[in-house]
């Protein structure tokens, strides 16, 4: 187990470094197509290696013609597995919290909730790596109100750090009897306004935490972004009158979300991996940018 | 005599004649008043001259004993009167207070009231503005009303009073056409009242509230007041005399101060002639008392600012010497500054960071629209399984017809048959053709690849094709082994040897047979060289060597 893990984390860590020859055989690649494609004459630079690339590009398919980096390969063989989602706390989680966290629970479908108690990050991660868990949650709290929420894709895969506002839970809403239990089906999804390539890498991470739905479900959960913080948003759809009319119950907690940070590693690489991205408010510009899209 | 009587004449015809206008301006129609006619002016300044004239003997000290009107603008005109009235209305506010409160002493409160209102009447009087003739006639009658109320011995200092309003209203009246600046929001008389105020206000002096406000209060103060600023009024009418002879001791008399006594210097001043003399007094009164006194000092304008800045610079001084405030001091923790004092400052900091979205119904409607058309277009953002690669090819899976066969069993057998024999050609279909090819080209491939990747024999594969035999002996054809394997190992070693008979190595040679060998090797070697020199020579066509014969060498 052990060997198996360092072999691949070796043969991973090889292909990142190979990466960057190959973006440069990738582009050369791309500037001959292109220039094929329009008519152009070859760039000087490629005269020498064209007819071995044009070669190349001739038998490239459709797997081959796309360079894959290090970031594709974490959720390369994702889709053809259902996720597994283990959602943990903080030490010590007040009710509030673990009222929240059951929520958490039901809203992703094949997750499962394990009390914290007094494990140590690292062992949570050798734990679920030995039972084949995709991905692990952890969410914190402030005085009751959840406030941090951490997704942790598993093989190496990337870290991704939230921040919690504007929480609003199942338990807070009164009139239980009136909303009845929340529908387990398999969820269609709605990611709305990811644009940019960093909004691109936030909604496939949150995209992969589901698995695939049945065409036909009638559980929808969205996550919109606006100005860099994603609204949660989980309703039940009934089309009564037909297709064009649509009514929406909202069912399940609500909340918004903002990202701060993602890592190129699991939550105890931290302090090791690489930092993908890093929130940046201090900066003169924080105001006027929208990293996550439009 | 002659002369006097035709003074007294010429001064009673003006009287006359100003009697005459007041009444023509009394009786003509309030539309009148506004249109723009030269005889009605005349008939205003006339008028004025008259009342103004008649009222000379009630006010002491004026600079003029009448009206100026040849020549004057409405303004200077105006500004006489103004000398005229203002210290008449103190005098006949005075004389109300006194009377009023004799009243009081007798009668009850109703004929106060009266009064009251007589005057308040009176005072608003000054007010009116110039476009309001209804109110003017009004304020005319209302007068009268007031004046019938009064008693007696009022009547000659209300009547002057009256009068007195009269003709500044006709004079306004009179000048109402020139007189551009002032109309019912503006009049020249507040803005004055209300500049001398602030002054007043300013450099310390005693509130002077104004012309005609209020009656109970102070009056005197006022009184001495308006004098002292009437000076500055009067400076720009006054003739050129009077304005020469001003100097800053008349005004401000150096050192010497005054106290504003209530109702002495009132006196004083009513005694003296003119208004300098007047103020001269004022300044040489109470020099004594106010010496010490600096608040009270009567000050120019700069050095009333001189004062202001000094203290100002004072003050700033003291300021940029005791430490600093908290909040203008650089990092302060909490330790540093008051408890709470946080809260009451409004800090401004510029936050960098878009704060976070307050979750408002309509942002939440506007959230359920866009998955609402998600919804009914269809369009979700699900994960999608990616398309395995087949490892297997498909199968083929025969469809079976179902359909029962046209050509019975015998027939079928038939054909089977006629093929087999050959008296009917295979009927080869374009699919048959093309899968024949297929698997022949693959053979081929196979063939190749296996030789290629391990030395396993595989024989070749047996093609079936009517192809010329070959007349080789059936050894040779039998004779497989795979291509690898090369011809030298096919080989027997007998067949690989040239030699013949018993070979023997060097060392087993005995001694003749060692000589035998080299004698052989030398007949050989010479036998050689013999040849290759005879080709030479027939080469070349002589001898290569010269001296040479042909003779062939003893051996």
């Amino acid at each position: 187990m052990l060997k198996r893990n360092t072999r691949l984390r070796m043969e991973y860590l090889y292909r990142k470094s190979l990466e960057g020859k190959e973006r440069e055989y990738y582009e050369k690649k791309r500037k001959i197509r292109e220039a094929l494609e329009e008519g152009k004459p070859i760039p000087t630079e490629l005269r020498n290696e064209e007819a071995a690339l044009r070669q190349e590009i001739d038998l490239e398919d459709e797997y081959t013609a796309v360079q894959k980096t290090h970031i594709d390969d974490e959720y390369a063989t994702a889709s053809e597995k259902d996720p597994k989602i283990l959602l943990t706390t903080s030490r010590e989680p007040s009710q509030r919290l673990g009222q929240f966290v059951k929520e958490l629970k039901l809203v992703f479908p094949n997750a499962a909730r394990m009390n914290r108690g007094s494990q140590v990050i690292s062992e949570i991660i050798e734990f679920c790596r030995a039972h084949e868990y995709t991905d692990v949650i952890f969410v914190h709290e402030h005085r009751g109100e959840p406030d941090n929420l951490v997704i942790c894709h598993l093989p190496f895969g990337p870290t991704a750090f939230f921040e919690l506002l504007n929480v609003v839970t199942r338990h807070d809403i009164k009139d239980k009897k009136a909303m009845g239990t929340m529908s387990e089906a398999y969820p269609h999804l709605i990611l709305d306004n990811f644009s940019s390539k960093l909004g691109q890498r936030t909604a496939n991470i949150l995209k992969h935490l589901f698995p695939v739905p049945k065409p036909e479900t009638k559980r929808i959960i969205t996550f919109a972004n606006k100005s860099d913080y994603i609204s949660f948003r989980h309703h039940v759809y009934e089309k009564h009158g037909g297709p064009k009319s649509v009514e929406l119950k909202e069912v399940g907690p609500r909340f918004e979300l903002r990202l701060y940070q993602i890592i190129l590693g699991t939550v105890d690489q931290q302090n090791e991996a690489q930092k993908e991205w890093v929130l940046r408010p201090y900066m003169n510009t924080a105001k006027k940018q929208n990293v996550l899209g439009a | 005599m002659a002369a006097a009587v035709e003074m007294e004449k010429e001064e009673e015809s003006p009287m006359k004649k100003g009697e005459e206008a007041l009444e023509r301006l009394r009786s003509a129609d309030p539309p009148l008043y506004l249109t723009q006619s030269s005889e009605f002016a005349r008939d205003a300044r006339a008028a004025s001259c008259f009342l103004f004239s008649s009222l000379v003997p009630f006010c002491t000290k004026l600079p003029v004993d009448r009206l100026l009107v040849e020549g004057f603008d409405a303004e200077q005109i105006w500004y006489q009167i103004d000398l005229l009235s203002r210290p008449l209305l103190s005098t006949v506010r005075r004389e109300f207070k006194r009377l009023e409160e004799e009243h009081h002493s007798r009668a009850g409160l109703s004929t106060i009231d009266a009064d009251g209102d007589g005057e308040e009447m009176v005072v608003e009087k000054d007010e009116i503005s110039v476009d309001d003739e209804g109110d003017e006639e009004d304020g005319d009658e209302s007068e009268e009303k007031g004046s019938e109320d009064e008693e007696d011995g009022e009547e000659d200092d209300e009547d002057d009073g009256e009068a007195d309003e009269e003709e500044e209203e006709e004079e306004e009246a009179g000048e109402a056409k020139g007189n551009v600046v002032e109309d019912k929001f503006l009049k020249m008389q507040d803005l004055e009242n209300y500049l001398e105020n602030a002054e007043a206000k300013e450099y310390g002096h005693p509130v002077k509230k104004g012309s005609g406000r209020k009656e109970k209060d102070d009056d005197t103060e006022e009184e001495e007041d308006d004098m002292d600023l009437e000076d500055f009024d009067s400076d720009g009418d006054e003739d050129a005399e009077l304005g020469a002879n001003a100097r800053y001791e008349d005004f401000f008399g150096g050192n010497k101060k005054k106290q504003q006594k209530k109702c002495g210097t009132v006196g004083k001043r009513k005694r003296s002639s003119t208004e300098l003399d007047a103020v001269d007094h004022f300044e040489n009164t109470d020099e004594d008392v106010e010496k010490n006194d600096s608040e009270q000092k009567l000050l120019s304008t700069h050095e009333k600012e001189l004062q202001k800045m000094r203290s100002k610079i004072e003050e700033m001084e003291k300021a940029n010497l005791d430490p600093k405030s908290w909040t203008m001091q650089g990092e302060v923790t909490a330790a540093k500054r008051p408890k709470n004092s946080a809260l009451e400052v409004d800090l401004d900091f510029e936050h960098n960071v878009r704060p976070a979205p307050v979750i408002t119904e309509e942002v939440t409607a506007s959230l359920e629209d866009i998955i609402k058309k998600r919804i009914i277009e269809g369009h979700f953002d699900d994960v999608e399984r990616a398309p395995i690669l087949p490892s297997k090819p498909p199968k083929e899976t025969k469809e079976m017809d179902e359909n029962k066969s046209k050509k019975g069993l015998a027939e079928i057998y038939e054909e089977e048959y006629a093929q087999k024999t050959g008296l009917a050609p295979a009927l080869l279909s374009a699919s048959d053709k093309l899968k024949t090819e297929a698997t022949m080209l693959f053979k081929k491939i196979s063939l190749k690849l296996d030789a290629l990747s391990h030395f396993h024999f595989a024989p070749k594969p047996v093609i079936e094709d009517m192809s010329i035999q070959v007349n080789v002996p059936a050894l040779a054809m039998e004779e497989v082994a795979p291509l690898a394997v090369s011809d030298a190992a096919m080989l027997a070693p007998e067949e690989i040897f040239h030699g013949k008979g018993n070979i023997k190595e060097e060392a087993e040679l005995t001694k003749e047979e060692r000589k035998r060998r080299r004698a052989n090797q030398k007949r050989r070697f010479r036998r050689l060289k013999a040849e290759t020199f005879k080709r030479a020579v027939q080469k070349t066509g002589q001898s290569a060597v010269p001296g040479a014969t042909n003779e062939k060498p003893d051996s």
